[in-house]
């Protein structure tokens, strides 16, 4: 394995560490952007390199960071987004535990450029059992002059803060992770405004993934270009690849932007196992429209997913074996936005349920052909049509499934 | 409009100005195009969680909320398009899915927005054959407010208000998915004097009043705005009643009170104890003429009248100053105290024209003013200083006495208002409703209560507010201004003025 593929996260569990990461060459990234870069300079470098959000939503994150207004005397904020719920995706928790530092290090940077004094991270609350390890790096960071007051001897500070969710998926959405800071109930706001005007306590406020920031100090350590070059233009750099399901290598796999989702599963991940062929593939977490197995050769990008018809979103790749029958798959997806609907606007609270009852009563073998039809004019009435992404993220999924795999359920029905 | 600046858009076909800052469903307003909603509500920031006053507005890919969309010049408004009407069955179907449909025995049936819109906007068939959730449908949250949480469409007015109006934040909502709800913390209740608000902006019959609660049905109730006489606010209400069916024929009951609409004195919302002034309204009234000498006898108007006439002018013109005294109070209105000063200070020039009111109280920071009286100064713009009698320098000199309004009590006990009554030889009183002075009067008039005249308040900012009447009064029974516009006839005072009687 070439030394970019172990960039984001190092294969020895023992190396997380401020030493460890010192070695790999740590914290120059920072150092240069704090000492010798102008912050708008630090921006448009981010911006042409092309990195796009690896939260889901695949915003370029230079530009977002260029959104933020510069005057005006309100504080800024930086919220890092690792409240990694969405199904079928754990890299995020891997860079947490295995390489804080650099989570920390491209906060640094991120912050410095947009002129930002204070920092959130904010940590699903499954994850509680890492938090040990994520604020000995914090400390130690703190300890060796690279947070805190006077970051590198300059006048730039930059105070951390680690928050824990209390275990609830809508907290990814950008500005219920937001409201949940603030000690609100965790629920979407209505946007505009955005984020970048009005986000944490009302003051501009930018929002990434962890993954995202990870990828900071190799763009600003050795340029955009160097990142360019492993992915695709409008999509630069690698993406870290959830591998999860019927595959015989299930685990996490960081591969250059526009991988096919074939090489993937078969060459990274092993293939299916022995005996199992590939009924499904869910490409980018939970959320992602499937792919049947002869929509394969789609690279992964965001890009191109799109046209297939799914995204690539967090880029959890869901393998799903032809012993699993498709009703199994449609309940536990349903069953999990109806747990995780936030409640607060009509076609998402009643939509996800109502779903999930008619998806209950098919798997108990009491279902007949109309429930497909309604499923999907359900579906219908919530896509586009809620206050936040996860009425899509609810009723894309389904809507794929259910049409996709109209046969099999059918005939499941007659039987 | 002066200074501020309008922006041209147009909504349906129609070109449309509308102030700059206007959200799209105000501008529609403006051009007489209703946009269905839930949950927003003017008082308050959209929340666009009900989803149900989506429009398109041209360039622009997904459908965009009316309530928070604000107008620009040059925007193109859709609010019809098949697209829309489809986004509105949505939405409605979704929250009928759980609706518990006992539209039947619900208060809030006939002014429910649910049922509106499905009528307006929905006439689907209902394909939801699943289990409905079970909820708890008679929620005590406070001050005799029931929350039915089946019905409850969670569009969080209710939330909203108590955060944003009232400060107090009483509810909040609690679950999350299907499963949430609105709810109490730790079970502390609704506690703050506007609760009644709730019942007023819930949209459906989520949060309902005990004091409403299977009464009556909402398309009997004939509506009457008036102006709340229980203190010096003056805040728009409407009130409420049924005559006749289905009550028995001339039966008439007020059933509530609720807030009227006035961005000048109370916005959309009015006190507790505005909205409890609908027992004053129908319980405990006179409502015939009675002499105390022959409780059970008959007496008309006319003839009552001309009794007190015939007393009045039964003493010498110079010595009716020392031996006639009035009570009045700051609940009469603008034109009957213009009468009385006509009368008694002019016309009989009485230097004893005495005010008893209601006590005042405290005042609560945000509507409810500490006086209790809607007119206090009404009554100094007629000419009159009010001070309250002195019982003893009543009892020494006053042979006519004339009290309207039954606040002596709260100033005087009942055993000293005897007293000074006893040696009295002609007492008169006019009064709303029944109570412990009747047995001291000669003669006890029925009156009409504030709503149930027209008239003109001046509230404590100084704003003259002019308000027709709300409800009818008890049969037979008239307003002050009638009874002293017939007194000064009697008295032959009367040039110009009513000629009732």
């Amino acid at each position: 394995m070439s030394e970019d593929a172990v960039r984001l996260i190092p294969a020895d569990d023992s190396s997380w560490g401020l030493e460890a990461y010192l070695r790999r060459g740590g914290y120059e990234a920072a150092r240069k952007a704090v000492t010798s870069m102008a912050p708008q300079d630090v921006i448009a470098e981010v911006r042409r390199a092309g990195i796009r959000g690896r939260g889901g939503a695949g915003f370029p994150a230079g530009l977002k960071w260029s959104f933020v207004p510069q005057r005006g005397t309100a504080p800024r904020y930086l919220c890092v987004n690792a409240d990694e719920g969405e199904p079928g995706t754990f890299k995020d928790r891997a860079i947490l535990v295995r390489n804080p530092h650099q989570l920390l290090e491209g906060m640094i940077i991120a912050a410095f450029g947009v002129g930002i004094g204070k920092a959130f991270i904010y940590v699903r609350g499954e994850y509680d059992r890492i938090a040990g390890r994520l604020g000995e790096a914090v400390a130690e960071a703190r300890a060796q002059g690279f947070l805190g007051r006077e970051v590198f001897g300059t006048e730039f500070g930059l105070d951390v803060v680690v928050h824990f969710g209390a275990g609830a998926y809508i907290c990814g959405e950008e500005t219920a992770l937001l409201e949940s800071i603030e000690g609100r109930r965790g629920q979407p706001r209505l946007k505009p405004p955005f984020p970048a005007v009005v986000g944490l306590f009302r003051s501009p406020t930018v929002i990434n993934n962890v993954e995202t920031l990870a990828n900071i100090p190799s763009i600003i350590g050795r340029g955009a270009d160097w990142f360019l070059a492993r992915g695709l233009p409008k999509d630069g750099g690698t993406r870290i690849f959830s591998v999860s399901g019927a595959v015989r290598r299930p685990g996490l796999y960081e591969l250059p932007v526009g991988t096919p989702l074939r090489t993937i599963i078969e060459t990274h991940a092993g293939g299916p196992p022995e005996g199992v062929a590939i009924k499904a593939v869910v490409p980018g977490g939970l959320s992602a429209p499937v792919l049947r197995p002869d929509e394969l050769d789609v690279p992964m990008d965001f890009d191109s997913l799109s046209r297939a018809g799914s995204m690539l979103g967090s880029a959890g790749v869901i393998v799903i074996g032809d012993r699993t029958p498709i009703i199994e798959v449609l309940k536990v997806t349903a069953r999990f936005y109806a747990r995780e609907s936030c409640g607060q606007c009509t076609p998402c609270r009643l939509g996800t349920s109502w779903i999930h009852k008619i998806v209950s009563r098919m798997a108990e073998g009491r279902g007949w052909p109309a429930d497909i039809d309604l499923i999907r004019d359900l579906a219908d009435g919530m896509k586009g049509q809620t206050l936040c992404p996860m009425g899509d993220a609810a009723a894309l999924p389904i809507q794929a499934l259910v049409s996709k795999f109209r046969g099999e359920l059918e005939q499941a029905m007659s039987q | 409009m002066s200074g501020t600046k309008t922006v041209g858009l147009k909504i349906d076909g129609q070109t449309v100005q509308a102030p700059e800052g206007t959200i799209v469903l105000k501008a529609a307003e403006l051009a007489g195009i209703s946009i269905p909603h839930f949950c927003y509500h003017p008082a308050f920031e959209a929340e666009g969680n009900c989803r149900m006053c989506l429009v398109e507005v041209e360039g622009l890919p997904k459908l965009e909320l009316a309530c928070s969309t604000v107008v620009k010049e040059g925007m193109i408004v859709r609010t019809s398009t098949p697209r829309i009407l489809q986004a509105r069955k949505d939405v409605l179907e979704f929250l009928l899915a759980e609706h518990p449909l006992d539209c039947p025995i619900c208060d809030k049936a006939g002014e429910c927005k649910l049922q509106e819109y499905y009528d307006r906007h929905g006439l689907f068939a209902g394909r939801f054959v699943e289990a409905k959730e079970k909820r708890d449908k008679k929620v005590a949250i406070g001050k005799g407010l029931l929350l039915d949480r089946e019905r409850c469409i969670l569009c969080t007015r209710c939330v909203r208000f108590l955060r944003k109006v009232t400060g107090t934040g009483e509810l909040g909502v609690f679950e999350r998915g299907v499963r949430a709800e609105i709810g109490t913390y730790d079970g502390v209740p609704v506690g703050n004097n506007y609760s009644g608000n709730l019942v007023d902006i819930c949209p459906v019959g989520a949060i309902t009043d005990a004091d409403f609660r299977f009464k009556t049905r909402a398309w009997f109730l004939k509506k009457g705005p008036t102006v709340c006489p229980r203190c010096g606010r003056g805040c728009a209400v409407v009130v409420e009643s049924v005559s006749g069916y289905p009550l028995e024929e001339k039966q008439r009951r007020v059933f509530r009170i609720r807030a009227g609409e006035n961005p000048a004195v109370n916005g959309w919302w009015i006190c507790d104890l505005g909205r409890a002034g609908r027992r004053d309204i129908d319980e405990n009234r006179q409502v015939r003429i009675t002499r105390k000498s022959a409780p059970e006898e008959k007496v008309s108007r006319e003839a009552a009248i001309e009794e007190i006439a015939g007393r009045i002018l039964g003493i010498p013109q110079a010595q009716r100053g020392a031996r006639i005294a009035v009570v009045l109070n700051s609940l009469l209105t603008c034109e009957e105290l213009a009468l009385a000063e006509k009368v008694f200070a002019k016309g009989l020039g009485l230097p004893g024209v005495y005010f008893a009111d209601p006590m005042p109280g405290e005042a609560d920071g945000f509507l409810l003013t500490g006086e209790r009286v809607p007119n206090a100064r009404g009554v100094l713009e007629a000419g009159f200083s009010p001070r309250l009698p002195n019982l003893d320098a009543l009892a020494a000199s006053v042979e006519v006495l004339l009290v309207f309004g039954s606040y002596l009590l709260e100033h005087f006990s009942e055993e000293a208002i005897s007293r000074a009554l006893a040696g009295i030889p002609s007492k008169f009183l006019f009064s709303a409703c029944a109570g412990p002075l009747d047995r001291l009067a000669d003669f006890v008039f029925p009156v009409a209560l504030p709503a149930e005249k027209s008239g003109t308040y001046i509230n404590v900012d100084g704003l003259r507010q002019t308000f027709g009447r709300a409800v009818e009064p008890p049969p037979g029974v008239v307003s002050e201004r009638e009874i002293l516009g017939c007194l000064a006839n009697g008295l032959g005072l009367n040039r110009g003025g009513p000629d009732a009687c």
